[in-house]
């Protein structure tokens, strides 16, 4: 009795997480008749909403730049937060105290306060409306919150395996590399897919910077879909965000299995 | 020590980076044809079809000019500009409406477009519009579209009741209660109107009574709150709990909310913007009979102009191509056509000609046009503080009382208390 209560909680829960994506099917597969007149399920379904939003806007385009600049992102950030999470966790100085303080700070600037200074500077170094420039912004923006992740994954390693490797001859670099990233790898995936999620769905930063129709990342292409005075194309909207997350499913897919935990069973023999 | 000399050489290599990165404008003015960013809103397919079409039109009629498309969105067009303007790349051409570029212009971010359109465009488009869009004097930018707020009939309902369809060039606010009390049913009222955001369908329809609301422009404007100004929320709160013949949650929810339930026949009336016609031509079911009831009176049909508009920033190396563009954009069949694709009025008279023309002034369009005589510029529009007053102030303020928890002396206190707090006494 206690077991069918269980999955029907879990039913549940799943059917609440997956509600949205539901509702996106299904008014994405609505006619305009039907898309007023509420309910989820679609009564005469239709594809034509996924023709018009690939049809207005450059959907295939704006994913490529979505995608380019997301994984360039999560590739930099874990290049530039794996040493210093590192650093920050194992070594005790004063700076570690203002390190992780500036961490938390930089986290509640609000991003409008931060923009305008960002695009003078990007624009100083011809940065602005180029896909580089964006991925840097998106990565100065991810690196904070990446850092405070990795910071505890780290700290979860005991050090006895660090210092077997230092016994047997390795320097710093390579016990950064040999030992604590291989055993890191649940929280380096965690944690790329964190960046990963923050730059694919970033809708400001590239509002300001990215001009030019050919470098638009795909939240700018969806908000095309709403109007002035509160008009939504919901049908087309529905069918280009439902698009839309179909890189970042496959994403999370392909490395969701690296989410393991436990590889650090038996590593350390009490 | 290795790692110390590799961080040195790091940081030496990306300052001597920074030192020598070019700095300046991003385009070589000096070779080629000019090129002029415009970035255009426009929303519906069809108007988006006719932008690229204009843009086309003038590619091929200028070589030496040529026009960048790029299309933006209304949703943050406002934080873009900011961010654009102080960073000296916004787009050539602007499109936004002139409630938003007020603050711009009066930040001197606009370039004067007085001396650069012709007579025929000043003279095809109403006084009450052109001021909509001056600025301290000056031009600011070219009125191209806009909206009104109309009411919607289901006419099968409205004959049901009894109620004489009205034929007149304006129908009043009396009349409008009237024929809501005469459509309310025990299972349905007879208005709905989506009001979630009331300042500004309160402020533009109250000029119909004469309340302006504000003197004085910029800085030193001042707040008066008085009969006329309470005219509007007084009459719309009558409806909704005096007669019953409003239905209060429909105050509550966006107009396209409101649209929905009314198409399922749930309201006999309707009040929204008049560009809701597209919605109810695209999605009214069969045999579902609707029409534009004349403009809403007061002691005038008044209403206020808040026009789309097409500006240039002040720092454009190309003023005056981008202007030459400008009126290129507001010939009579360009406009038209972008107000067809929009479901919105044309600022000019001889586009609205070409729109009536085109559409035989079906699907609601025959009122429509005929409402644009009474869009005129309102004070609130040229007042500096009135984004704050609207959204810390009047907004809350309205809702509590259109929700029944306030009566209009605590409304018209709140308000007026509200001014002298945001505008510092």
């Amino acid at each position: 009795m206690k077991r069918p209560l269980q999955y029907l909680a879990l039913a549940c829960y799943v059917a609440f997480l997956g509600f949205p994506l539901l509702w996106l099917l299904g008014t994405a597969m609505k006619g305009p008749d039907e898309l007023t007149t509420g309910g989820v399920v679609p009564l005469s379904p239709t594809f034509e909403n996924f023709g018009d939003a690939v049809g207005r806007a450059d959907l295939i385009t704006a994913a490529t730049n979505s995608l380019v600049v997301a994984l360039g992102t999560t590739a930099l950030v874990l290049v530039l937060a794996l040493p210093s999470a590192y650093a920050l966790a194992r070594y005790r100085t004063r700076l570690k105290i203002a390190a992780n303080a500036w961490v938390l700070v930089s986290q509640v600037f609000p991003v409008i306060l931060v923009a305008l200074p960002l695009f003078l500077i990007l624009r100083q170094f011809r940065l602005v409306d180029s896909l580089v420039g964006l991925t840097l912004v998106h990565a100065v923006y991810a690196l904070p919150f990446a850092l405070w992740m990795l910071q505890g994954y780290i700290a979860a390693i005991p050090r006895d395996v660090e210092e077997a490797g230092v016994v047997d001859g390795a320097g710093r670099l390579r016990v950064l590399v040999s030992i604590v990233a291989p055993l890191l790898a649940p929280g380096l995936v965690a944690t790329a897919m964190f960046t990963m999620i923050s730059s694919w769905n970033e809708f400001f930063f590239a509002l300001v910077l990215i001009q030019d129709p050919a470098k638009v990342t795909l939240p700018l292409t969806l908000a095309r879909f709403v109007g002035a005075e509160g008009q939504v194309q919901l049908g087309a909207l529905a069918a280009g965000a439902l698009l839309a997350t179909v890189p970042s499913l496959l994403f999370f897919a392909a490395i969701q299995r690296r989410l393991t935990s436990g590889l650090l069973s038996g590593a350390v023999k009490g | 020590m290795h790692l110390r000399r590799l961080g040195l050489a790091a940081a030496a290599v990306l300052l001597a980076g920074c030192a020598t990165a070019p700095v300046g404008p991003d385009v070589d003015e000096s070779a080629g044809p000019i090129t002029l960013r415009f970035q255009s809103l426009a929303f519906q397919e069809p108007s988006v079809a006719a932008t690229e079409r204009i843009v086309a039109a003038w590619n091929a009629e200028h070589p030496d000019v040529q026009v960048q498309l790029a299309q933006g969105s209304w949703d943050a067009v406002h934080d873009q500009l900011v961010t654009q303007f102080q960073g000296g790349t916004a787009p050539d051409v602007i499109h936004d409406e002139s409630a938003d570029i007020a603050g711009f212009a009066r930040q001197g971010y606009l370039a004067d477009l007085g001396p650069h359109l012709s007579e025929d465009t000043r003279s095809g488009v109403p006084q009450g519009v052109w001021e909509a869009v001056t600025v301290d004097g000056t031009v600011v930018a070219a009125p191209t579209l806009l909206q009104s707020y109309v009411v919607f009939a289901n006419t099968t309902v409205l004959e049901q009741a009894g109620v004489t369809i009205p034929t007149s060039p304006t129908w009043t606010w009396d009349e409008l209660a009237d024929a809501a009390r005469r459509t309310t049913t025990p299972d349905r009222p007879g208005l709905g109107w989506g009001m979630r955001q009331p300042t500004a369908t309160v402020m533009s329809l109250g000029l119909g009574f004469g309340g302006t609301f504000f003197t004085g422009g910029g800085d030193a404007a001042t707040l008066q709150v008085g009969d006329a100004e309470l005219q509007v929320p007084r009459r719309i709160h009558d409806m909704a709990y005096a007669d019953r013949s409003l239905d209060p949650t429909s105050l509550t929810q966006s107009g396209s909310d409101v649209i929905t339930a009314f198409l399922a026949g749930r309201y006999a009336m309707v009040v929204a913007g008049s560009y809701v016609a597209q919605q109810l031509a695209e999605a009214a079911p069969p045999g579902f009979a609707w029409r534009v009831l004349p403009a809403l009176a007061g002691t005038s049909p008044n209403q206020a102009a808040n026009p789309q508009t097409l500006s240039v920033p002040a720092d454009s190396p190309h003023v005056e191509q981008a202007a030459e563009f400008i009126e290129f954009v507001m010939r009579a069949e360009n406009l038209a056509a972008l107000a067809q694709g929009e479901w919105l009025i044309p600022a000019s008279e001889p586009a609205r000609n070409a729109v009536h023309a085109a559409t035989g002034g079906r699907d609601g369009w025959e009122a429509t046009l005929d409402g644009a005589q009474y869009l005129t510029t309102a004070p609130f529009q040229g007042v500096a503080d009135y984004p704050q007053w609207k959204d810390q102030i009047a907004t809350p303020a309205l809702q509590r009382y259109l929700g029944n928890q306030t009566d209009l002396p605590t409304l018209q206190r709140e308000l007026t208390e509200g001014w002298a707090q945001v505008a510092g006494g």
